[in-house]
């Protein structure tokens, strides 16, 4: 076994794994777990790795990986993990959310993200439905989607994740395949390592419900934005995430680096200095 | 002696300017004040005024009678000249011209001339905030304008003064508190000011996030992450964090709410003051949870209370509610006690960077991973609920409730939080005047602790001839939990819910016509 492998065992639970089979849930684990171990490799403490979860089919993640976390509320991830970033600013923070709990329960938190950048990670896991509670329209469902909810069809037009996050000012933006896990992997890894708010749409289209949205993988090309906005515009406008047309860029759309939240803060610097927490910290 | 000065006048023309000159001055002669501000939401124009009580002895309200009145604009007059006693002054806008924006000074030093204060006192007050001739000009013109009145004599007292607000501010920071969360709701946002005001001093954070469900899920994470963290708001904001609150219930991580109300339902009045969160307070949160809730009754008790909700939440990784309203923590008290010890706080429990720790909102195992086990899932139950009478047991250490006044009176008064100050000022008045046959009959239960509850409260009901119940809301909250603790109905009731809080001279006759 290669050290790589040792430590994504290590990051392993003993948890019995609830996903339909065939999920990609399960892709995503996989490279979230080998892009985690290469970080330790690297370095990054084990023990400082911190999770916060919403709920919904990507939650379930929570039980599989053994580092600190919270499974939280339904649309809360951001908050939550802003908040453990305000209470020990060396831990490594990644958010995982799904497209309900993004985009619809916790928009309010999605748009601030960009403006406050926290130094965290934010993966959504985006399947175009409210699967565990079986499959009802969210914000990124196609016109037409018929649902247990809407028999007549969703008739509201989805709204494009990555164009609102280029408008928020989030300060890394990809979009992954989970298909491909090396390359998700190389994303997720990249996204811990930028300084900022990095924000991941994962397509995990689902095989139970809405599942013509899996043909998506057919229009998918791969892209790694260094031009800057403009061109992080047209990428997001390559497709509306409605139309069986256009074309899928999957990779880094758009990142810049600025300040991040911690950075303003003379009170966090100094706990970055120490390198505790505030429960460490003497005053 | 008591005098009760009403200052009114429009929004930003400086009334507070008023109340805080004379107020400096009086505390430094070794007089206690105490300084109500009523006033509607708006920046500026309207109609703002203090009443501003007086005393050589302790006071912890207003009276409807005024002793004098200050005028900064004509509807002051025109709207309270009707309360003023019959050989009440006034100080008018009009017997001064072309002072500008220093017109308060000189109204606060026609009153200090009134009361018989000596001017150099109050040139010297006012050369330490405005060290300009225009200002002490108009010190001078207000001082020599009014003809003394009264003599009051310097005094052997040592003041201090202090609202609600900066009491349980300085309750957090004896408390070490790390971080302070909150979204700008009146009357909560004072103590968001106080605590950011000295953060970088006290090395603590004070962050403002996008809404109060972020502030509560963020107070989470940040409590989680080892963070000594308190969230605040009132009554609109507090509904919004229930839902966190409620996940604060099973994933025990310890969590502060500080808890202002005002008048609802719905935006109410958001500006004035009521007790009618108390029930929110009590069961905000779907599902079966253990929590602390305490309602301090003045600024010294905010400083201790603030301190043991700190220590017993993060003890028992618990939610701790301190409950004030917009009378305790907007009003300017003055004191000469102290406040008890600090308690010392700890954080003993493993956080992240110390090892893996797992915190779920989820039914969970003892690693915190997810579990839908019939047996652990009742298990977890139980433990909360016996975690509960760990925190009733401690929380005995504390003072939960308090009584007042004659030991073997017949008559007891039963309240909680902002109007403690009021009862007491009208017992005061009741046992001071001579010829009062109800003189000594009068004894106050303050209840401090609403959750856990004392069991003292029972016997003390007991023992009484007559219960009163007071309360600032409609229903009779206190008196509700009381019953459904003791299954004992009080009867008697003076419930206030206009959004005024008890004047002590109203209060005091409403007592004396129980019969």
């Amino acid at each position: 076994m290669t050290n790589t492998d040792e430590l994504k065992k290590k990051l392993g639970t003993k948890e019995e794994i609830t996903w339909c089979p065939g999920c990609k849930n399960f892709l995503i684990l996989e490279a979230v777990k080998k892009a985690l171990a290469k970080l330790i490799s690297e370095g990054y403490k084990h023990e400082n790795l911190a999770m916060a979860t919403g709920i919904g089919c990507h939650q379930k993640i929570y039980d599989y990986i053994n580092i600190n976390g919270i499974y939280g509320l339904h649309g809360r991830v951001i908050p939550t993990a802003y908040g453990m970033k305000l209470g020990n600013p060396n831990l490594t923070v990644i958010g995982f959310a799904g497209d309900g709990d993004a985009y619809a329960e916790g928009m309010e938190h999605f748009i601030h993200a960009g403006r406050f950048n926290f130094d965290m990670t934010y993966i959504v896991a985006d399947n175009q439905n409210f699967a565990l509670t079986t499959g009802q329209a969210t914000p990124t469902s196609q016109q037409g989607y018929k649902n247990k909810a809407e028999p007549l069809g969703e008739f509201n037009k989805p709204f494009n994740p990555i164009k609102l996050a280029l408008a928020c000012g989030m300060s890394f933006i990809a979009r992954c395949d989970p298909r491909d896990i090396n390359h998700t992997a190389e994303i997720i890894e990249r996204a811990i390592k930028h300084k900022g708010f990095a924000y991941i749409e994962m397509m995990q289209h689902c095989l139970a419900f809405n599942i013509e949205t899996n043909e998506e993988d057919r229009i998918m090309y791969k892209v790694d934005n260094k031009d800057g906005m403009k061109k992080a515009m047209e990428l997001a406008d390559e497709w509306d995430y409605n139309s069986k047309n256009g074309k899928i860029p999957i990779g880094i759309i758009y990142q810049e680096n600025r300040k991040t939240q911690e950075d303003e803060w003379p009170q966090l610097k100094k706990l970055v200095e120490k390198k505790v927490g505030w429960k460490n910290f003497k005053k | 002696m008591r005098f009760n000065i009403l200052i009114g006048g429009r929004a930003g023309q400086g009334i507070n300017k008023v109340s805080q000159i004379v107020s400096d001055i009086l505390t430094k002669h070794g007089y206690f004040t105490f300084n109500y501000r009523d006033y509607p939401s708006l920046i500026r124009g309207g109609h703002n005024f203090n009443v501003l009580s007086i005393s050589d002895k302790r006071v912890g309200s207003y009276e409807s009678e005024l002793d004098g009145i200050i005028a900064m604009d004509e509807k002051t007059l025109l709207l309270h000249k009707n309360e003023l006693k019959k050989n009440g002054f006034i100080i008018d806008f009009k017997e001064f011209e072309n002072l500008g924006r220093n017109l308060n000074i000189a109204l606060a030093g026609a009153l200090i001339k009134i009361f018989g204060i000596e001017k150099a006192i109050l040139v010297e007050r006012i050369k330490q905030e405005f060290n300009n001739k225009e200002a002490l000009d108009a010190a001078e013109k207000g001082f020599n304008k009014k003809e003394k009145k009264f003599e009051l004599k310097k005094l052997k007292n040592n003041i201090v003064r202090m609202s609600g607000s900066q009491g349980v501010a300085e309750g957090a920071v004896n408390s070490k508190i790390d971080l302070y969360l909150s979204y700008p709701m009146t009357p909560a946002t004072a103590v968001m000011h106080e605590l950011a005001a000295k953060q970088i001093e006290n090395n603590l954070v004070v962050f403002q996030p996008e809404n109060e469900i972020a502030v509560a899920n963020a107070g989470l994470g940040a409590s989680f992450a080892g963070a000594k963290t308190m969230i605040g708001s009132s009554g609109g904001g507090y509904d919004l964090m229930t839902e966190a609150l409620s996940m604060q219930g099973i994933s025990e991580i310890p969590l502060v709410v500080y808890l202002a109300s005002r008048p609802g339902p719905g935006t109410g009045i958001p500006t004035y003051s009521t007790q009618a969160d108390l029930d929110v307070a009590l069961r905000g949160g779907h599902g079966e949870f253990p929590r602390i809730v305490i309602a301090p009754g003045d600024p010294i008790e905010c400083i201790e209370k603030t301190n043991e909700a700190f220590y017993l939440s993060e003890k028992y990784g618990a939610l701790s509610i301190i409950l004030s309203d917009k009378h305790l923590a907007e009003s300017e008290f003055s004191t000469d006690r102290k406040p008890n010890k600090i308690l010392n706080l700890e954080i003993k429990r493993k956080i992240p960077g110390e090892g893996i720790v797992k915190a779920s909102s989820y039914e969970h195992d003892e690693f915190g991973n997810t579990t839908e086990i019939p047996a652990i899932a009742k298990k977890n139950a139980d433990d909360r609920t016996k975690k509960y009478e760990k925190i009733k047991e401690e929380s005995e250490k504390f003072q939960m409730i308090k009584t007042y006044g004659n030991k073997n009176a017949k008559n007891l008064i039963i309240g909680w939080g902002s109007t403690k100050t009021a009862i007491l000022d009208a017992i005061d008045s009741i046992d001071e005047s001579i010829e009062n046959p109800s003189k000594g009959n009068w004894k106050f239960l303050q209840v401090l602790y609403m959750k856990p509850m004392s069991d003292e409260i029972k016997k003390e009901i007991e023992k009484a001839d007559k219960v009163i119940l007071i309360e600032q809301n409609v229903t009779g909250q206190l008196g509700r939990l009381i019953r459904e603790k003791t299954g004992i109905k009080i009867k008697n009731r003076i419930l206030k819910y206009d959004g005024k809080p008890f004047a002590s001279d109203e209060l005091k006759n409403d007592l004396l016509k129980i019969k």
